[in-house]
């Protein structure tokens, strides 16, 4: 019972939470810290760039612990990261309004080891679309050690026969599973395996999402 | 000042967000003079500018310092006005192609004339000098501001500004003497 | 370009006289300043954007940051704390009936709201034998503690959950026994956290209830 309660009370909190960033900072970060991170996130606001991700690089790491100078440092470098990800965003879809939530989300691309490169290509390629599943989608490949060229190429190859948003997740899921299948198949004939399907791709089987097992 | 920045600030804070008016009358004239000689256009000025107050007033929290408010203000529209800049349509018309104030009537007296074709003469000079440039010129000599202002405004080093400014003023004087010698 | 002599530079910025300036530079000096001055009284504004702005300002919902009582009051619910319950039998029937019927109702997906279109349901499962408790701290409770507990009802190691998140991507850990902060084994996605330990969060990416098949 005490989980469910304790679901119950997130979902109730969920809208709680999503008021004015900075206000959620008193209290929970430390005192040692607040005067930078609220200058940090002063400066994101000057500079037009999203402020949640630097809030919620502030929550986490007073939940960690983390000590105030280690935790002003990583929110200085997600600033510095936000900046990187609007150049490279204004530079992929150019003469177009920068969306916050396509830096926030090139910005959580290039944590997990997306390059520029990669990261403009897949912008330029649905400009007007929700960046992150593709992102994801790239991130994953890399991840799972597929040539970074080869996998932009797939999705790619994805989106022009009509799949979108989690539907390239599922590419990605695809290619990991040609690649897990064995017989010794290389990662570069796991894509072509795929590309061969496109744009059938397994979707998941559950309506549940399940991180890593699940669909995505 | 009858109400300073910070009592305005504390009263929108406090839920009175009628009272950020008075805050958009004091700054709108040097915000929007700002924007429009950095921008060559008064009406994506004015977007620039309405944007940047909008922005101002739903992060108001996070301007600690109410005293710097007006620094503040003219950071956010900077950088507006940069990303705007930034992405500007490759059909818009470059600043420095930007044609030149309609000159006074016929009817006007000729001081009349002399004074607005020597405004688009500085106009023009104006506007055909790198955006960092001109920012600096701007703040400096039509806002006024101290150099450790328009560091707080633009985040660059002070002898940074100088030089710029030193470079935007030769520029100029450049241009106007052709004119006037 | 040519340069400008820097008694010049200094004059106009304030750093000199320019009284003291020769003739040619008090000439110079006066032409820029009258060029700024002429810009500066040449009124680029041609309209207000002040009740375009007020109009706008105020269909944004007011938000004021709650002070004294109030800011106590919501740190309290907001903060994880044993709560003693103590109550009357006789008036408690009711409410032992209703707590009956959670507790034999399944949990998993009964147990959670149907999602919305721009949500989707995570489960969460990790294997942690004899640990006392694990919960899920991540982006989606804001790092909060005390939010998302995991169960483990027969004893064997395997503790559960499930939430309506929104869609898109999360970060998230596994805290075990209130101390220990772990990756979700079963993620597939990590991203460093970037404290500089070299600590990992999982990611975890919800799909829409409408992109379900």
């Amino acid at each position: 019972m005490r989980c469910r309660l304790a679901v119950a009370l997130a979902l109730i909190a969920a809208p709680l939470s999503a008021q004015n960033g900075a206000a959620r900072l008193p209290g929970r970060v430390p005192a040692a810290a607040l005067p930078a991170i609220d200058s940090i996130i002063a400066t994101a606001v000057a500079e037009s760039l999203p402020t949640e991700p630097l809030v919620q690089k502030a929550l986490e790491g007073s939940a960690k612990n983390i000590p105030a100078g280690r935790l002003v440092s990583a929110v200085r470098r997600s600033l510095l990261q936000l900046r990187q990800a609007r150049v490279i965003v204004t530079h992929a879809v150019p003469g177009q309004p920068v969306p916050e939530g396509h830096v926030a989300s090139v910005a959580a691309a290039l944590a997990r080891g997306l390059t520029g490169p990669i990261v403009e290509r897949l912008l330029a390629m649905a400009p007007n679309e929700p960046p992150g599943p593709a992102l994801h989608a790239a991130a994953d490949l890399v991840a799972h050690h597929f040539n970074p060229d080869s996998a932009t190429n797939l999705l790619v190859e994805a989106h022009s026969k009509g799949l979108r948003g989690v539907r390239l997740l599922d590419v990605a899921v695809a290619a990991d599973h040609e690649l897990q299948r064995g017989g010794g198949r290389t990662p570069a004939e796991a894509l072509a395996h795929v590309r061969a399907m496109l744009p059938n791709v397994p979707a998941p089987e559950a309506a549940v999402t399940r991180h890593g097992t699940q669909g995505s | 000042m009858v109400n300073d920045d910070a009592d305005v600030v504390a009263r929108v804070l406090a839920g009175d967000g009628e009272a950020f008016g008075i805050l958009i009358r004091r700054y709108e004239p040097g915000l929007l003079r700002f924007a429009t000689r950095m921008l060559g256009n008064p009406d994506a000025a004015a977007d620039a500018v309405a944007e940047s107050l909008v922005r101002a007033y739903r992060h108001l929290a996070q301007c600690r310092d109410p005293s710097r408010l007006r620094s503040w203000l003219y950071r956010i529209t900077g950088n507006r006005c940069r990303s705007h800049l930034a992405r500007r349509h490759t059909t818009d018309i470059p600043l420095s192609e930007a044609p030149a104030p309609a000159l006074a009537e016929a009817s006007d007296t000729w001081e009349v004339l002399e004074r607005s074709e020597q405004v688009a003469l500085v106009e023009r000079a104006l506007a055909a000098l790198p955006a960092e440039k001109r920012e600096a010129f701007v703040l400096k000599h039509m806002e006024g501001m101290s150099y450790e202002e328009m560091a707080a405004v633009t985040g660059a080093r002070i002898p940074t500004l100088k030089m710029r400014v030193h470079r935007a003023r030769e520029a100029l004087l450049e241009a106007l003497e052709e004119v006037v010698r | 370009m040519n340069p400008i002599d820097p008694r010049l530079q200094a004059a106009l910025d304030g750093e000199r006289d320019p009284a003291e300036l020769p003739a040619d530079l008090r000439e110079a000096y006066a032409l820029l300043i009258s060029a700024a001055e002429l810009l500066e009284a040449t009124p680029p504004p041609r309209v207000s954007v002040a009740n375009r702005v007020m109009a706008e300002i105020r269909q944004i919902p007011v938000h004021v940051p709650p002070h004294g009582s109030v800011r106590r009051v919501i740190r309290w619910f907001g903060r994880p704390r044993a709560v003693t319950l103590r109550l009357r039998p006789v008036w408690t029937l009711a409410l032992a009936a209703s707590l009956a019927a959670m507790l034999l109702l399944p949990w998993q997906q009964g147990s959670v709201r149907n999602p919305g279109e721009t949500e989707g349901i995570a489960n969460f499962v990790g294997h942690f034998p004899g640990a006392r408790s694990v919960e899920v701290v991540g982006s989606f409770n804001n790092w909060s503690r005390g939010l998302l507990h995991l169960s483990d009802d027969d004893h064997d190691g395997i503790w559960h959950g499930a939430a309506v998140l929104p869609a898109g991507a999360h970060e998230y850990m596994f805290v075990v026994d209130s101390e220990r902060w772990v990756p979700d084994p079963l993620a597939g996605r990590y991203v460093d956290d970037g404290f500089g330990a070299g600590q990992e969060n999982s990611l975890l990416f919800v799909r829409p209830s409408a992109a379900q098949p």
